[in-house]
């Protein structure tokens, strides 16, 4: 093996490696980010647990417990009281922990995968493609998420595929621009041109020299959109276009109603509210960290 | 300068004419008509038959599209919504004033405590201002609209009684509404009691309406500030022997204010978006409540004309914000 070539090597191995446990040595040392990751484990313990740590049906409830007025607060029994068909608030909410992750989660890979291909395509072929591709999701981004979201529920029909979808399409230009970016400044690396002299197909150059390398930016924006995804599921279901089934113990749809028994029965618009804060914000809390880890503007300072 | 105003005006006709299309397309696509909504379980063949025809909803598309076209343009007419039977121009009229009149106010209140916010924040960079100024913006972006708009209510409205829950004004108050802009409608009818209780009907959705923008505000007004601050036009000021108020208003803070200008512009999409939750927690009846009933009810007359509105105000929005762009900064020269 010549010299130039174990060099080659070297870089390869470990130039991956050193950006990653760079960053990860700067994020721990960010209090706010660690919050943010608590945060975040909270959130996805409770959903991936839900069955063992709800301790009734978060479906059925049992009318008879509603004393005539609606709705029993919290008690030592009901950690989170009860609510207005009967059930136990606890139940739901927890059980709610595991739709907004779920809808959140694949309505962020619809939008990242559709928007990375549609933004590699116009970065790295440019000309037409870009030209379309780019007006397209200019007139995309200038309609208002929530609003597109509604519309296209509205024209799919009520249902929790329906609402990844929609929440999906909304974040598909963010990527998509996010991407052409990198992309177009990764094209320009002496590396590229260099595995383009020798020979390489132009979809292999973007697969395994431009891709990895525009990644860390594509990372910051998929944490930070799944709080926008988590936000905008709850503002559907708060509207009325959620899940199908009015049952369903999702926490924007759990808010719909509580307007109304906000005098009597506070908790129940309360606690939803704050289970959908503090997932949101642990999204946030890391998307922040991570950028301010990754960006390279900021190596070395920590 | 002109120039450039009557272009960018000339091209709003083409942007226009594509977006009248896809509405209506988007129209059509939603599955269900107006007659499945208004009459649900009780619809007959008949009674179909009959509610489409009386809206020309029998005909091929291209013609109803057409027609819509022309009513639109040459009558001036944008139709009759199928629910209450109003001319849809006169419900515009009442809905239209009522969200600007709650955006207007919620801007107000995200300018009037953002840009000071952010500024202080960046003068005392680090400092407790620092600080407050990033748990403000991160509480904004991370607290759903709908629940900020409950907890206000909850917190104001029920538990302290201090401030009303629903609606634009008291029924007890009885006033003309030449402009439909209520805060306008009691300066002119000089009532002093009716201006103080549309205020306080305001002061809850606005700023549950302005809370992401106040967050965005401050945070971009904190790093304007903090990157104008570094520029060598301000050391040269500070180093003539400028009085510091002086390269801090002239130097710093005018240059500071045009990426503020932008985000305005750009707030328009999220106000609206803000606009449709906040509206349906206060009852206010505005563009937003309007519009997703509409939706439910297969209003077609109010969706063709309510989107293509707001879609006008949008974009006449972002001329104006480019515009605004030349008055602040002399150095931009619209070409």
């Amino acid at each position: 093996m010549s010299v130039a070539e174990a060099e080659a090597r070297e870089v390869q191995f470990e130039a991956p490696a050193g950006l990653w446990r760079d960053a990860w040595h700067r994020l721990r040392h960010n209090p706010s980010a660690m919050v943010g990751f608590a945060l975040i484990g909270l959130f996805v313990f409770v959903a991936v647990f839900a069955p063992v740590i709800a301790p009734e049906d978060p479906r059925t409830g049992d009318l008879s417990r509603l004393e005539g007025s609606c709705c029993p607060g919290p008690s030592a029994e009901h950690w989170f009281g009860i609510d207005q068909q009967g059930r136990d608030e606890f139940s739901r909410v927890v059980y709610g922990a595991r739709y907004s992750l779920l809808i959140g989660v694949v309505s962020v890979a619809v939008g990242l995968s559709i928007g990375l291909v549609l933004g590699a395509i116009a970065g790295y072929f440019g000309g037409v493609a870009d030209s379309v591709l780019m007006r397209l999701m200019d007139i995309m981004l200038s309609i208002p998420g929530l609003l597109l979201a509604i519309g296209i529920v509205a024209m799919l029909g009520p249902g929790i595929t329906q609402i990844m979808v929609a929440v999906g399409v909304t974040q598909i230009p963010i990527f998509a621009r996010l991407m052409r970016g990198s992309v177009l400044a990764a094209r320009e690396n002496d590396y590229v041109t260099a595995a383009r002299a020798v020979g390489v197909s132009k979809p292999a150059i973007l697969g395994s020299h431009i891709l990895p390398n525009a990644m860390s930016p594509v990372i910051v924006q998929a944490t930070l959109a799944l709080a926008t995804a988590i936000i905008d599921v709850a503002g559907l279901g708060f509207l009325g276009l959620g899940p199908q089934d009015p049952a369903t113990p999702e926490w924007g749809t759990m808010l719909t109603d509580t307007t109304r028994y906000l005098q009597t029965a506070p908790h129940l618009a309360l606690i939803p509210g704050i289970a959908i804060v503090i997932s949101v914000l642990g999204f946030n809390l890391v998307g922040d960290g991570l950028r301010e880890a990754l960006d390279p503007k900021f190596r070395g300072r920590a | 300068m002109l120039r450039f105003v009557i272009r960018r005006l000339l091209l709003l006709v083409p942007i226009l004419l594509g977006l009248s299309i896809l509405v209506f397309a988007w129209i059509r696509a939603l599955p269900g008509g107006p007659a499945e909504a208004l009459l649900g379980e009780r619809l007959t063949p008949e009674s179909r038959q009959q509610i489409e025809e009386q809206y020309g909803l029998d005909d091929p598309v291209f013609v109803q599209y057409w027609r819509y076209l022309k009513t639109t343009v040459v009558d001036r007419d944008l139709g009759t919504s199928i629910n209450t039977r109003r001319p849809v121009s006169e419900e515009l009229k009442e809905r239209f004033p009522a969200t600007i009149e709650l955006a207007v106010a919620a801007m107000l209140f995200a300018m009037v405590l953002g840009v000071p916010l952010g500024y202080v924040a960046a003068k005392r960079y680090g400092g407790p201002v620092d600080q407050a100024s990033l748990v403000v913006s991160l509480l904004g972006v991370s607290m759903p609209i709908f629940f900020l708009a409950i907890l206000l209510k909850y917190i104001f409205a029920i538990q302290l009684g201090l401030l009303p829950t629903v609606g634009r004004i008291s029924v007890l108050i009885d006033i003309e509404h030449p402009t439909n802009f209520y805060v306008l409608d009691a300066i002119i009818a000089g009532d002093p009691e009716a201006l103080w209780d549309v205020i306080k009907h305001l002061i809850l959705p606005a700023i549950a309406l302005g809370s992401i923008p106040l967050a965005i505000v401050a945070r971009i007004t904190r790093a304007a500030t903090l990157d104008v601050q570094n520029e060598d036009y301000v050391r040269t000021a500070r180093a003539k022997g400028l009085p510091p108020r002086i390269v801090d208003t002239r130097h710093i803070f005018r240059n500071a204010l045009l990426p503020i200008a932008t985000i305005i512009g750009l707030q328009t999409g999220l106000l609206l978006s803000g606009a449709v939750l906040t509206e349906t927690v206060f009852a206010w009846p505005g563009m937003g409540t309007w519009l997703v009933e509409a939706i439910d009810n297969r209003n077609y007359p109010v969706l063709q004309g309510g989107i293509l509105f707001v879609s006008l105000v949008f974009v006449l929005v972002n001329l104006l914000v480019d515009l605004s762009y030349a008055l602040i900064n002399p150095r931009i020269r619209v070409s």
